[in-house]
């Protein structure tokens, strides 16, 4: 369990600010990768093997819906940061499951909140038509800023709701550790799901699935020597 | 700090106002602002007219906005008809639209990341998050560097250098890349996890991942692999409360 003192929690909430940024807005430097946003919440948390293994599982959920064109798809960065502030501090093998299943439900309410603020951004550009239609640049620095300032805060209540939400479940969430462990297969069986549904659907026919198998039978002498 | 530099920095924010009416129109016209600065003091008719166009409706990959933004904005300082370069807009949405999603959402980003996840399966650790954060990003900023020069080079002309630069080749050889990058990290990041379980808990996993990857198949969009994954934690909570 991760300790929620001023000097985990005000990182975690910059951090989450900065991801939730990062998916879309500014600057889309791939932070908000859950492999990143994992190890670097771990690295925070005090529980770095944590971090790594939420963002890796996330990692895989993540690569099931890449952001082409306007395809809605969850918000994985603040999601994962709450994933791990939950899991840290467990074994990860008990952990990782109920970490997971939480970090699910967030990353879907994150998707959501994307489009409540695409409908906002929406309406005050409408706002500001007049502006817009005469030319001032002006109207288009300021609907910039607003626009930035609304994904900033909503990436900031993502990761203090999921902070509170994690700071309650640690308390009150009891699992044996049967069905811990079984938790943590599911989630495991579920992201591999994922991960192959991608490879599978990236691959197509052509040379792409000569080089994905020519891929698996590398990963697969990893696998064995791992 | 030099007009071109403060467009491509902003640039970076292109998505900041996105939403479904004019898509990336608004942070088109804020990364304009700086190169549309010198047609004031000129035509400031032209000016206004220029600002009202680079905020109308475009979508495209944000990382080749720059074309589209250095060939229209060279088009209104060339005084091309207003409607002409409003064409060139709508027609330069498609194209580069799909070769980003290609040559970014479909090639690099997943390539980096299966190099990334084989990385930390190795023991790389923050290494390779650096290695990923370093790599994505020095392609990226240089991508953004090319695109608004070669935009404000060719002007009207865009289309005819896009299809004679790099950009189809990469395109042409990041998809099989990613194929295999991704090809490698899935049996390793299995082994990673599965390695403490023992054989059972391996299929009883492996299990999971076959019924998953069947039934998103088959439900399709209806059935993502996220709500798999929580129908398959709460059927799990069930049985485990009448003591399966």
């Amino acid at each position: 369990m991760t300790e929620f003192s001023p000097h985990v929690v005000l990182p975690l909430l910059l951090w989450g600010t900065l991801v939730g940024l990062d998916l879309v807005s500014v600057p889309q430097a791939m932070i908000s990768r859950p492999v990143v946003a994992g190890a670097v919440a771990g690295a925070i948390a005090g529980d770095i093997e944590a971090g790594f293994r939420i963002g890796v599982l996330f990692e895989l959920f993540a690569l099931d819906v890449m952001p082409f064109g306007a395809v809605r798809y969850p918000d994985y960065g603040p999601a994962t940061i709450g994933a791990v502030a939950l899991a840290a501090g467990t074994p990860w093998e008990l952990g990782l499951g109920i970490g997971t299943a939480f970090g699910l439900i967030l990353a879907v309410l994150g998707g959501w909140s994307l489009q409540v603020v695409r409908r906002w951004n929406a309406r005050s550009i409408q706002r500001q038509a007049a502006a817009l239609a005469a030319g001032e640049s002006s109207a288009i620095r300021r609907l910039q800023y607003g626009a930035l300032f609304r994904d900033a805060l909503r990436g900031f209540t993502l990761t203090l709701t999921a902070l509170v939400l994690a700071s309650t479940l640690s308390e009150s969430i009891r699992l044996d550790r049967q069905t811990a462990v079984a938790f943590t297969l599911v989630a495991i069986g579920s992201g591999l799901a994922a991960a192959v549904n991608s490879v599978v659907r990236a691959s197509g026919r052509g040379p792409r699935l000569k080089w994905l198998i020519a891929g698996l039978a590398v990963g697969l002498l990893i696998a064995v020597l791992l | 700090m030099n007009r071109r530099l403060r467009a491509l920095l902003r640039l970076f924010a292109v998505q900041g106002t996105w939403n479904y009416e004019r898509m990336l129109g608004v942070g088109m016209g804020y990364a304009a602002e700086p190169l549309l600065e010198d047609l004031k003091a000129v035509d400031p008719v032209r000016h206004g007219e220029a600002v009202v166009r680079s905020a109308e409706f475009f979508n495209c990959h944000p990382n080749l906005a720059g074309l589209a933004l250095g060939a229209t904005a060279r088009a209104e300082y060339e005084a091309v008809a207003g409607p002409q370069i409003v064409r060139l807009r709508t027609a330069l949405c498609s194209p580069l639209g799909s070769m980003g999603d290609q040559l970014f959402w479909a090639g690099l980003v997943p390539a980096l990341v299966g190099i990334t996840l084989v990385a930390v399966m190795l023991g790389a650790r923050m290494g390779a998050i650096a290695a990923f954060l370093l790599t994505y990003n020095s392609i990226r900023i240089w991508t953004g560097y090319w695109s608004l020069r070669t935009g404000m080079s060719a002007g009207m002309k865009v289309g005819a250098a896009i299809s004679s630069s790099w950009l189809p080749k990469a395109i042409e050889w990041v998809g099989p890349a990613a194929g295999f990058a991704l090809g490698a990290a899935v049996p390793a990041v299995a082994a990673w996890y599965l390695g403490i379980f023992g054989w059972a808990g391996a299929i009883g996993a492996a299990g999971v991942g076959v019924a998953g990857f069947a039934l998103t198949r088959w439900f399709g969009p209806g059935l993502t692999s996220v709500r798999f994954a929580l129908l398959a934690m709460i059927l799990l909570l069930l049985f485990r409360r009448i003591g399966l």
